[in-house]
């Protein structure tokens, strides 16, 4: 049992901490004063100190695929799948379980719509839409036994983040900032970014995938817009300038102790942090977003230019952000739910995505950044080996039975898969993985133990790997 | 990786048969599980188990060995039942044997429960005591943290072995990070096993101090103002093991300089005049 830090004894401690650190230390630093820095050293301590376990990874990189991507046109191959195309589904494998759009339809086999190739020293197998990846694929692990408990993309998205389908636990990021806290001091640290790709209606997502559910909500994801305005109504307003703002943050912290002074409510201390990270916000984040400083070199390694706003400028503000000391960065692409248009769509999905994943990776390897930043790529769930053809041309259903994820860096071994399918790939059959054990393993490889990492909320100590029981996936690390 | 295995795999480690002798294996556990009632101070049921005769001339219910036979010896049955037996051993909630020393007192009797012949045991875990990365931070945690808090960086221990060393962030405010700061850390100058610089003001000057953090094993100097100069300077840094270099201006002749520190193994030079990444 952990701590918490806003029972009443400890929560004057915090907010002690708050109003003297944080706040100080805003202003100290941007009007130039050297008084009170200091005092952000400690408050930047998170819960979890000192770390039980040896700290592989520093940060995360967490690159969401919304919708939830076929894994057989992109890391599983099939080739009995390919075989009975066209063919009913045994229903040994189907009988009695639970589909989404696909329940009581007839079940036929859908044959992989790509080629897959050979790429790397293990000759790993993945689809020739992602030659990019192919050729980092040493550095990856590839996981093809993932399973999630959800089917529909709202609870699986919460399930993916926050370990629970149902809203209101607070997600991975502000866990992981909860436990380790943030090394930045005037960013916040957990970072989301979600790009829509130019293509079909966008999956929706939904702010509470970041939400800080019962902690404090200053360890709620911040997301920020890579194009125009990075944070919306972050910039001053027409003629204020910065020591005008400066002051009214300054008159408007003392409003909020005073307050405080009669109010128990940890949220004030909360309003107060966020009311000066948003100061600090207002300089970090231009310099931050403001990729003209990046080389010719870079900007093509990752495919993009200053301000499209795409998934690779994404990519490259995620080693920005890392750079900055940033904790966790969820980036978010969308558009992979494909019931139908799977070979129409698909592709273009790959080819959005493809070249910038890999360059993260190699960008991350080549500062010597990648082996302390963990970068995971996974959707919400998989998708069904059987075709949907009820919305148009064919597609694949939502599946929770299989799914293809993968992770680089952070002390995961590179180069291997892990778990494998059954042949037509309906269930992941060998070393089969929870979302649960997914947490577990970033947990571990942040140095904080999974199972002892708890919060007491309605009476239960509640965990991010929930209640199951989950396991650190041994065999991936190095 | 490596502190890794010896803390939380040691039990995942494949036991070899090796061999070993009763008094190597057997009086060892005998004396720590047993002899507090079977021993010199008490004889519990007039057994002893200090010493191999007393073991064969048994208890006043007769003999707890039958040679070659595990099952049918006493002692290997009392120490094998469920532990809420009555009759199970060590008796009154004592800690148990370890699943080890079982095995090991059954493949004796097994082996014909030799006096000093050696019989195949199953082999005892190595433990490999690492090598501790720096002096025990507890008495000066607190010293560094005070130091920390006035410097505005950060000193955290790396893990909760409390000589593993301390970590010198300065991600929150890397700008506020120059070389005199880095001399006012000499204090814990021993502690610091890892370094995390990049982005700092730091110079060549800087480099001076840090050359004297004799247990530091990772240093990111990326994006800051250090040259091959400055590098060179840190040839007494016998412990240094991967040394970020990204961005700045340090060329072959510093790399070629850190050739001095014996287990430096990663260098990182992306983005310097260094033709290649080593």
């Amino acid at each position: 049992m952990m701590p918490f830090p806003f029972s009443p004894h400890t929560r004057r401690a915090f907010l002690g901490k708050v109003t003297q650190g944080v706040g100080a230390v805003a202003f100290a630093s941007l009007l130039g004063r050297t008084t009170a820095r200091a005092a952000s050293a400690a408050s930047a301590r998170g819960v979890v100190w000192p770390l039980p376990l040896p700290q592989k990874a520093k940060r995360v990189i967490w690159l969401t695929m919304a919708g939830g991507p076929s894994q057989f046109e992109t890391f599983d191959p099939k080739p009995k799948l390919a075989a009975m195309h066209g063919e009913p589904m045994p229903e040994s494998l189907t009988r009695g379980q639970q589909l989404a759009q696909l329940q009581g339809q007839k079940l036929v086999c859908h044959a992989p719509q790509f080629p897959f190739a050979k790429f790397g020293k293990n000759q790993t197998e993945i689809s020739t839409l992602l030659p990019h990846l192919g050729g980092v694929i040493d550095d990856i692990c590839l996981i093809r036994s993932m399973t999630t408990d959800a089917i529909n993309h709202d609870p699986a998205h919460m399930f993916m983040n926050t370990g629970a389908q149902i809203a209101g636990r607070p997600s991975m990021g502000a866990w992981v900032n909860y436990g380790l806290g943030s090394e930045s001091e005037n960013l916040p640290g957990f970072v989301v970014m979600v790009t829509t790709g130019p293509g079909r209606s966008p999956q929706p997502i939904a702010t509470r995938q970041w939400s800080s559910g019962f902690l404090p909500s200053r360890f709620q994801g911040v997301q920020l817009h890579s194009r125009g305005d990075a944070v919306h109504y972050l910039s001053n307003p027409g003629q204020t300038t910065r020591a005008q703002q400066g002051a009214d943050v300054r008159a408007i912290t003392e409003l909020n102790r005073e307050h405080d002074a009669w109010v128990h409510d940890p949220e004030i201390a909360t309003r107060i942090a966020q009311y000066e990270m948003a100061f600090q916000m207002q300089a970090s984040v231009p310099e931050l977003m403001d990729l003209r400083g990046e080389d010719a070199r870079t900007l093509a390694l990752y495919g993009c230019t200053p301000g499209d706003g795409s998934f690779a400028a994404n990519c490259l503000l995620a080693r920005r952000l890392v750079e900055r000391g940033v904790r966790f960065i969820q980036l978010y692409h969308r558009d992979w739910d494909h019931h139908s248009l799977l070979r129409e769509e698909l592709p273009l999905r790959c080819k959005e995505t493809d070249q910038a994943a890999a360059a993260l990776i190699t960008d991350l390897k080549q500062r010597g950044m990648l082996d302390e930043t963990l970068v995971v790529w996974t959707g919400e769930f998989g998708r069904t080996p059987m075709s949907q053809d009820n919305k148009g041309t064919a597609g694949r259903d939502h599946h929770n039975k299989s799914m293809s994820m993968w992770l680089a860096g952070g002390g995961v071994k590179g180069g291997i898969v892990h778990g494998a399918t059954d042949e037509l790939g309906y269930a992941a059959v060998e070393d089969v993985c929870t979302v649960h054990d997914l947490h577990a393993t970033m947990l571990h490889q942040l140095g904080i133990r999974h199972d002892a990492f708890t919060v007491k909320f309605q009476g239960l100590d509640a965990k991010l790997t929930g209640v199951e029981g989950a396991n650190v996936i041994e065999k991936i690390l190095a | 990786m490596r502190r890794i295995a010896i803390f939380l795999f040691l039990a995942a480690l494949p036991l070899r048969a090796a061999p070993a002798t009763f008094a190597t294996r057997v009086a060892p556990a005998l004396e720590k599980h047993c002899a507090v009632c079977h021993g010199a101070e008490k004889q519990k049921a007039k057994l002893r188990l200090d010493s191999y005769a007393a073991i064969v001339a048994g208890a006043d219910s007769g003999p707890v060995l039958k040679a070659g036979d595990p099952k049918e010896s006493e002692l290997h049955r009392r120490i094998t039942l469920p532990p809420h037996d009555d009759d199970f051993m060590p008796s009154d909630g004592k800690p148990p044997l370890s699943a080890l020393d079982v095995k090991v007192i059954e493949r004796w009797i097994a082996a014909g429960a030799p006096e000093s012949a050696e019989f195949d045991a199953p082999a005892a875990p190595v433990v490999r005591v690492a090598e501790p990365a720096a002096p025990d931070y507890l008495p000066r945690l607190d010293q560094a943290r005070k130091l920390a808090t006035t410097l505005g960086v950060r000193l955290v221990p790396r893990s909760r072995v409390t000589t593993d060393g301390l970590v010198l962030r300065t991600a929150s405010a890397p700008r506020q990070c120059d070389d005199a700061l880095l001399a006012k850390l000499a204090p814990v100058a021993d502690l610091i096993v890892e370094a995390e610089l990049s982005r700092t003001r730091v110079t060549d000057a800087g480099l001076r101090a840090v050359a004297t953090w004799s247990n530091l094993q990772r240093l990111d100097l990326a994006r800051t103002g250090v040259t091959s100069a400055g590098v060179a300077a840190l040839a007494p840094l016998a412990k240094l093991e991967s040394i970020n270099l990204t961005g700045t201006k340090v060329d072959e002749r510093g790399v070629s300089a850190l050739k001095a520190n014996p287990r430096l193994t990663r260098i990182w030079t992306f983005g310097t005049p260094v033709a290649s990444s080593p």
